[in-house]
């Protein structure tokens, strides 16, 4: 039987977001795109599951750079010109601090942000509102040269804070606003989550990050990240994109340095001019190209020289109560005893007890997110994939146990209710689990850490040099851009304007 | 502005690209190919693998337990004792899968020739496969397993230290695995079983509940037939018998009989038993779907065009009105792929392009976007018209 074309212009490996982005954007421009997706549905880790016949949210769901409908960011600006219509919900605030010694709740807005730290740490308005500022600045900047790149001595003179801030670590450049702790310590957290302190994060990141959550905030779509990542898919088969779930690629295949086609576990060989891969290079490198020879040891010596960044460990609960009747207020809170992200990072290569926690109750931002009567309750930190590859898989259930036990009582001692007494339903996400869904690289969710040796800006100039095998493109957490549901769209779109770019090039030059 | 001085200032972006070659220089050009995360996911949730039978034994006068072992050799994976194996036959053209719960305790699965067992009784006409099992299935057949699937396990972060399992008749299996697995000292709750049976030569694995008893285990027959000579304790599983053997806090387990799950909820309801303390296995398919709510019984006796699209290729097969499209798929001889057979796991999901279908309510598990773009879990709609679905390639 005959389930596949003889040829696809592109054929996409994975279809969550960066995939599915690559697949819009190519058949957007006419392509023949194939999608393979291993699991039996779109989204990999933006997804959801029904438990106990309440549906469930799987991801640390908020979106970054949508928007409000009128003024769409980047993300947002493409679902929409991409005709992908999801119900969007605007989280109410940024987060909760909860430090020892300091509670406080902040909304998006730099002024409302700014103003909101003065009121626990006064005089401080001022500074931080510069500092946002120039975060704002660099995140404008960002978005321009994205664009339209240019010279470098026309980067200096049209964008300066971007160019003078580029070979800086965040902790550099906001040490030299001269913040008392208290309000450094409000603006950190969160940010660990791209996979490095303060002290290893380029600025530019930390800057692109804080300017688009702190000034335009954030949102979730109404029936949960498999809304969206749906209606991606649903939008891009309506296109005359071919999605296949349950189809396990297995190798790439290459000849001459040129991918050709894939391999899938059910024995097909189907056949394209180009190759997206949402599998980490790890894998691709080490064990998917066929022939192994085509292989370069730069492309080795790429992969080992990179860090991987975090993992996620949760607990999701389906608590037996409402929000309100548990003492529950904000939607997201983050929690730690100290907020020195290094220490923090430090911490992070452990098994726990973790020193930070996000919380999030998803009813505060979705009225309709849980059953009436109950709620929806997460825990949330996350480790390093270090900690995470000692354990073996005899301890696996006892030690994931031990961590979500710590977690629960944590919280529970922050909110004075024993969470433990309210519990209908229970999810325990951990690396293992990422890795059992999406089959990514050591479970790691959120690719390569950015850090000052394998810096966004770097990484840019060196992207040509780093295409090992032609019409092979990669598409995912671990592409340029890093991780976080908002990236992975931006990876995707990026690796599909590589192959159209690609395309263009060749039919002109045939 | 300045961050530092003006030269350092602008010679940022080199440094940094300077510092990311300089780091790929150094770095190893052996490939790692190792990923010990994906290790441990493959000890607990492995791909399908091949298991042989070694034996089969009666558990009751109707019922055997078979057990199996892997063929490879390799070790069986951990699951929690509840919890079931999907096996997979082929008869004739068609491939098959059947959902059971695992009789015999995980650290049995995990020792030095480590196997696993399941117990099935005979049908009464409704389970061809069931009796395959008990009739055909002997030492030496092969078929093909994916395991531990399902959530009707133990958890100790939600459940109560004193569990109450309500059984019924084949329903005992996934509390025979509990209560192996309690005495082996590996799973830290008590149970007291309250095993439902018709008669005395219903009951399943009786003698190796028996020899269980122990302070931890407590297994109470409860018969609800003609039994002159029992002993025991009589009637159904009601609030005034469960009553008697929960504690103050008690999380009840529920396995059985469809019938026995529609009894149970009212009774349970009685004793007042907070939801977060109840907990069922799925439903099962729907044993008569024209007897579910909304049912069009005015198509029962139609058939339909069913069309499968598997990638660029279709097929038309025949369709029953009162049967799920995951039946119409293996009658056809169309590999899906299943595993709850209950609506709950989203295994079969599948998207109907054209056409409609009934959903039976007690096993509607889809999420609300799928609702929204015509997906179904296969193995829980019903068809009523002709239709169109798409289906992954098997």
């Amino acid at each position: 039987m005959k389930y596949y074309k003889d040829h696809y212009d592109v054929i996409v490996i994975g279809g969550a977001l960066a995939g599915l982005s690559s697949a819009l954007m190519l058949a957007e421009k006419g392509k023949d795109v194939l999608v393979l997706e291993r699991h039996n549905l779109p989204g990999g880790i933006a997804t959801s599951f029904v438990r106990g016949g309440i549906e469930i949210e799987a991801a640390l769901h908020e979106m970054m750079s949508i928007g409000e409908k009128g003024n769409r960011l980047k993300v947002g600006k493409f679902f929409d010109d991409m005709g992908v219509d999801i119900e969007w919900l605007k989280v109410p605030e940024a987060y909760h601090a909860s430090l020892p010694g300091l509670e406080v709740t902040l909304h998006p807005g730099l002024e409302t942000f700014s103003k909101e730290i003065d009121a626990v740490v006064p005089g401080t308005y001022r500074k931080v509102l510069d500092l946002l500022n120039l975060c704002s600045t660099v995140f404008d900047s960002v978005n321009e040269l994205s664009i339209h790149p240019m010279s470098k001595a026309k980067m200096l003179l049209k964008h300066e804070a971007f160019v003078k801030t580029a070979g800086y670590t965040a902790k550099e450049v906001i040490d030299s606003f001269g913040l008392p702790k208290a309000a450094q310590d409000l603006l950190s957290p969160y940010w660990i989550y791209v996979g490095s302190g303060l002290s290893e994060l380029p600025f530019t990141i930390y800057a692109v990050l804080m300017a688009d959550y702190v000034g335009y905030g954030s949102f979730i779509p109404r029936k949960f990240s498999h809304e969206m990542s749906l209606k991606m898919a649903e939008r891009a088969e309506e296109m005359g994109v071919q999605i296949e779930y349950r189809q396990h690629v297995e190798k790439i295949l290459v000849k001459n340095g040129k991918a050709y086609g894939v391999r899938t576990a059910n024995g097909d060989e189907i056949y394209a001019d180009y190759v997206i891969s949402s599998s980490y290079p790890n894998k691709v490198y080490t064990s998917m190209i066929e022939p192994a020879s085509e292989v370069p040891s730069g492309a080795i010596k790429m992969v080992n020289g990179r860090r991987l960044s975090l993992t996620a460990f949760s607990v999701i609960m389906i608590l037996d109560d409402t929000a309100e009747r548990l003492g529950i207020k904000d939607y997201s809170v983050f929690r730690g005893d100290t907020m020195d992200t290094d220490v923090l990072y430090q911490n992070l290569a452990g098994l726990g007890p973790y020193r930070y926690l996000t919380c999030i109750c998803h009813n505060l931002g979705n009225d309709t997110a849980t059953p009436a009567g109950t709620c929806s309750y997460s825990i949330t930190t996350l480790p390093r994939v270090d900690g995470w590859k000692t354990v073996k898989a005899e301890d696996y259930d006892r030690v994931k146990h031990e961590v979500a036990k710590q977690m629960i009582d944590d919280m529970s001692a922050y909110l004075g209710v024993n969470l433990l007494d309210h519990i209908l339903e229970i999810v325990i996400e951990t690396p293992m689990t990422v890795n059992r869904y999406t089959n990514a690289w050591n479970g790691c969710i959120y690719g390569y850490a950015h850090t000052m040796d394998d810096h966004i800006i770097a990484r840019l100039q060196t992207a040509e040099a780093e295409s090992f095998i032609k019409h092979l493109e990669f598409s995912g957490a671990h592409a340029i851009s890093g991780d976080g549901m908002g990236p992975a769209v931006t990876n995707g779109r990026k690796a599909a304007k590589n192959v159209l770019d690609s395309m263009a090039r060749e039919a002109v030059n045939q | 502005m300045k961050i530092k001085g003006f030269l350092q200032d602008v010679t940022g972006a080199s440094r940094v690209t300077k510092a990311r070659l300089g780091a790929f220089e150094a770095a190893s050009a052996v490939p790692e190919a190792t990923d010990p995360i994906a290790d441990v996911v493959a000890q607990w949730h492995p791909k399908k693998f091949g298991v042989t039978v070694t034996a089969v034994r009666d558990a009751s006068p109707t019922a055997k337990t078979i057990r199996f072992v892997r063929t490879d050799k390799e070790k069986l994976p951990f699951f929690y004792a509840g919890q079931f194996v999907v096996l997979d036959f082929k008869i004739g053209e068609s491939v098959i899968s059947r959902p059971y719960s695992i009789s015999s305790a995980p650290f049995e699965a995990r020792e030095d020739n480590g196997f696993f067992e399941i117990t099935v009784r005979r049908s009464k006409g409704d389970g061809f496969i069931a009796d395959y099992m008990n009739d055909s299935l002997k030492v030496g057949d092969t078929l093909t397993a994916m395991m531990g699937c399902g959530q009707f396990y133990y958890e100790p972060l939600r459940d109560a230290k004193h569990v109450v399992a309500l059984a019924g008749g084949a329903g005992i299996t996934p509390f025979a695995s509990m209560a192996k697995e309690i005495a082996h000292g590996t799973l830290g709750c008590d149970l007291t079983i309250l095993y439902g049976s018709v008669s005395a030569d219903d009951i399943i694995l009786k003698d190796e509940l028996d020899a269980l008893q122990s302070d931890k285990v407590h297994v109470v027959h409860v018969l609800s037939g003609d039994a002159p000579d029992w002993q025991g304790e009589r009637g159904f599983l009601s609030a005034e018998l469960i009553k008697k053997y929960a504690a103050p806090d008690t999380t009840y387990f529920i396995c059985g009989p469809q019938a026995m799950y529609l009894y149970l909820q009212k009774e349970l309801q009685k004793l007042g038993a907070p939801k977060r303390r109840i907990r069922f296995e799925v439903f099962g398919q729907a044993k008569d779907i024209t007897q579910f709510n909304g049912y069009p019984q005015e198509l029962k006796d139609k058939t339909f065009n069913l069309t499968v699209r598997r990638g660029i290729h279709e097929d038309v097969i025949p369709a029953k009105a009162t049967e799920s499209l995951v039946v119409a798929l293996e009658r056809a001889g169309i590999r899906i792929e299943t595993a709850c057979r209950s609506g709950a796991c989203g295994f079969c999901r599948t998207k109907v392009l054209s056409g409609s279908v009934y959903i039976c309510p007690e096993n509607d598990g889809r999420r609300a976007a799928d609702k929204d773009f015509g997906y179904v879990h296969a193995c829980a709609a019903y068809p009523t018209s002709d239709l169109t679905i798409k289906i992954p390639i098997a």
